[in-house]
């Protein structure tokens, strides 16, 4: 997978970036630490420090109540990549 | 008086005319409830991460106010019971570093609405995974 790569690097990219608070809407930033299907990824994969995973994990849990982000992919209902567009 | 941000998502059938009214209501709603609103902004029609009562999308605005707590159980049940509103979050921002993110994404909303032109590419999308269900 293209991912593994991103698993190797063992540092922060919230802390690298400065972000000094994560919101809820910006999906750019939750992206880091969302897997393929969605899920919150654990900081031994993504590198992320504690204190951004704490406010990570918050900010994905409201987006996923405001439907910015599905709960979870499943086969049957295949759900467009609401990232798809920041990607391009 | 707390800071708070409200964030509602509504039903994507609604003509311009009443969408307007309908904002123009949470407005209402808001002030009569001794809030003061600091921002509004319009996010646009947006794919929603899952279906809400069937609808695949959902026109987003975002309320930043001041509010005393005691008003948010109030403006928080009138949400609930308008039928236009699919969903609702209310968000506090308490201690002093989120007071003042909540200042700035109050003075300058970084999110833009998505282009129209995408939002077209994605409804062909939705029509040709309504089919694929249809037949399954
Ligand atoms: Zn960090």
């Amino acid at each position: 997978m293209s991912n593994k790569r991103r698993y190797t690097k063992k540092y922060c990219k919230y802390c690298e970036a400065k972000i000094t608070m994560i919101d809820y809407k910006d999906l750019s930033l939750l992206k880091h630490t969302l897997s393929e299907r969605y899920k919150i990824m654990p900081r031994r994969l993504t590198g992320n420090c504690k204190k951004h995973q704490e406010m990570v994990e918050k900010a994905i849990k409201r987006a996923r109540q405001a439907a910015f982000i599905p709960y979870i992919v499943d086969r049957k209902k295949v759900i467009d990549n609401p990232f798809k567009a920041l990607e391009e | 008086m707390r800071h708070y941000e409200l964030l509602i998502i509504l039903k994507p059938t609604l003509t311009e005319e009443e969408v307007k009214a309908k904002v123009d209501f949470v407005k209402e709603v808001l002030e009569k409830n001794q809030a003061q609103i600091a921002s509004l902004q319009d996010l646009g029609m947006r794919k929603l991460g899952y279906e809400i009562d069937k609808h695949q999308r959902g026109h987003y605005f975002v309320f930043y106010y001041k509010a005393p707590p005691s008003s948010i159980a109030e403006i928080e049940r009138i949400m609930r019971i308008t039928e236009e509103i699919l969903r609702f979050l209310t968000v506090k921002y308490e201690n002093k570093k989120e007071i003042k993110q909540w200042e700035i994404l109050s003075t300058k909303g970084k999110i833009e609405p998505q282009k129209p032109e995408k939002i077209e590419q994605k409804e062909e999308k939705e029509t040709q995974t309504e089919g694929e269900k249809a037949q399954g």
